[in-house]
């Protein structure tokens, strides 16, 4: 069954045909990174008005590239859950027009779900139950996932997401947008114990996260610098800065796993294309005798591959949407 | 021709089908009913009322405001996917052109209002009746509604959801100038929308589906802020 995915939840524009939920056949991401550069973020009104734009072309770039018409279509997968809302109303408009005019099924997924599939398509054996960490600029999350569709959540974060911090730290340092993959990058240069930045909520009891205290004293220890002009040593603070995130993410993803008795974890989200972030789960896995999953890179970020793979699977399970499908901002991943 | 009309642009889902002269179907779904989601199921509605299926329609039409900037967002991207879905041509029709059209038998220049939702600015343009259409002339005016007085030079007809409170304060900037205004009260409509698209059809003309746009006349707020300081922050459009 060939399924066409749509996400416009944040600042990418993204349409893919999967196969069977398993095969991806084409995966096409319009990033808006022009745009983020220019504003240092994600401004909600020109995302949505970038989505409109390129809504059409996008979905006819994932038909042309994989060499299939939308007579081959036969459902449709868009996300209606999770997103900004102006963003989110562009895609699911577009869904329901394509269902309505080739007359076939329309599928709602959400957008946290859609992540979790990135990593079922580029493993298709990880198995269940298995803790997933979720982890990107919007969303900091663990799950614990029960069976295909079936989740329990388990702790999130209370202030900022991981991949939030990243760009607020980037930003911070006069680095370029989106912070992650260019502290990633400098990292590799700088010494990971040049600093000794805090761990926040590491030892705490709930599983929960919190980044907004780590920001305020990576940027407090700096501050007086800055504005005196002085030159930072900017690869020891991004090795120092992501060494406690990832310290954080590893422990608690890691006290997850144990409480629940699982014997894999996936990592997912933007965030999940971290090397150190991988490198340290990787290594700690190993020494527990643990499985460890990571999406391939393309399906890190928003993607409509995922979005596709996700309803099918809800497909499966006989849910479509009718075409008064609404969107839901702040919707929870239904457990 | 049977031709799909739809405008999103005024807080209300507007949906006509038309054949030729003939109004097939005309609905408005108020927003507080019916709102932005419902947009799909107001047009299969329309649709069945008029007895007719999404094939038999040879055209779309859709309104691409200004007005709401969501509302014209989703109504410019079921316009353009209904179109890239079906093959069938789509034509984008300014919102201002249908509330002009709707007064296309008044005598004196025609003056459409669309407030702006923010503040008392208001989208407007000028617009002459020829030979059975309207004709704009001169550009789209973003401002507050006594501005447009300092553009006018004969009798003009507003029209618009808040004509009466616009002509009100307009006459008021006027002061002792005497021009004759009218007020009609009038919203978008679908079965208008269809007219207009169906008009250019038969002229051979169509818009690229892909490629259709919002006529939003205003930019985002982050891109103003960001336009006025451009100079100071080094960034460029």
């Amino acid at each position: 069954m060939l399924v066409l995915g749509i996400e416009t939840s944040c600042d990418e524009t993204a349409a893919a045909l999967v196969a069977d939920g398993e095969v991806v056949l084409s995966n096409v991401i319009a990033t808006q990174l022009d745009l983020l550069r220019k504003f240092g973020g994600v401004v909600p009104e020109i995302a949505a008005r970038r989505h409109t734009e390129l809504i059409g072309y996008v979905i006819k770039e994932a038909l042309d590239s994989a060499g299939k018409s939308l007579d081959d279509v036969e459902a449709i997968a868009v996300t209606s859950k999770q997103g900004l809302i102006g963003c989110l109303l562009v895609g699911v408009a577009a869904a329901k027009s394509l269902s309505y005019s080739r007359r076939i099924p329309l599928i709602g997924v959400h957008h946290i779900e859609g992540h979790i599939f990135a990593n079922r398509l580029s493993n298709p054996r990880m198995p269940v139950p298995h803790v997933c960490l979720t982890v990107s600029g919007g969303h900091t999350m663990l799950l614990y996932v029960q069976d295909d569709c079936r989740y329990e959540l388990l702790g999130t974060t209370l202030d900022d997401a991981a991949g939030e911090a990243f760009d607020k730290i980037a930003k911070f340092l006069g680095l370029d947008f989106p912070g992650g993959p260019v502290i990633d990058r400098l990292a590799t240069k700088g010494d990971i114990k040049a600093f000794n930045f805090p761990r926040p909520m590491i030892r705490a009891r709930t599983l929960d996260f919190s980044f907004s205290g780590l920001k305020t004293s990576v940027t407090n220890a700096f501050k007086d610098r800055i504005s005196h002009n002085e030159a930072l040593p900017l690869p020891d603070i991004a090795a120092s800065f992501q060494e406690a995130i990832v310290d954080v993410l590893v422990a608690k993803t890691m006290r997850a796993a144990t409480e629940r008795g699982v014997s894999a974890v996936s990592v997912t989200g933007g965030v999940s294309a971290n090397n150190r972030l991988r490198k340290v789960f990787q290594d700690t896995c190993r020494q527990s005798g643990m499985a460890v999953f990571f999406p391939e890179l393309s399906l890190c970020t928003d993607n409509a591959a995922m979005i596709a793979a996700a309803g099918y699977a809800r497909f499966k399970m006989g849910e479509t949407a009718d075409l008064n499908l609404n969107v839901f901002p702040n919707a929870p991943l239904e457990v | 021709m049977i031709v799909l009309g739809i405008d999103t642009s005024g807080y209300a889902n507007a949906v006509g089908v038309i054949d030729g002269e003939k109004v097939l179907a005309d609905f408005t779904f108020e927003a507080r009913t019916d709102s932005l989601e419902k947009i799909v199921s107001n047009i299969d509605f329309a649709l069945r009322s008029a007895k007719l299926v999404l094939d038999d329609v040879k055209g779309i039409g859709v309104g691409l405001g200004p007005g709401s900037w969501t509302g014209i967002r989703v109504g410019v991207t079921v316009g353009k996917i209904l179109a890239f879905g079906t093959s069938k041509p789509v034509i984008g029709v300014p919102t201002l052109e249908a509330l002009a059209y709707g007064a296309r038998n008044e005598a004196s220049l025609i003056c459409p209002v669309i407030s702006a939702g923010t503040g008392d600015t208001v989208y407007a343009a000028f617009y002459r009746a020829k030979d059975g259409i309207v004709v704009r002339e001169g550009e789209y005016y973003v401002g507050n509604a006594p501005g447009l007085a300092a553009m006018l030079k004969e009798p003009t007809v507003f029209v618009g959801l808040e004509a009466e409170t616009y002509s009100g304060l307009i006459r008021e900037a006027l002061g002792s100038l005497k021009i004759s205004i009218g007020a009609l009260e009038a919203v978008p409509n679908g079965a208008v929308v269809a007219r207009l698209a169906a008009i250019r059809l038969e002229h051979g003309e169509g818009d690229d589906a892909l490629s259709l746009t919002p006529l939003y006349l205003k930019e985002s707020t982050a891109r103003a802020f960001l336009g006025r300081y451009a100079g100071n922050a080094g960034v460029r459009d």
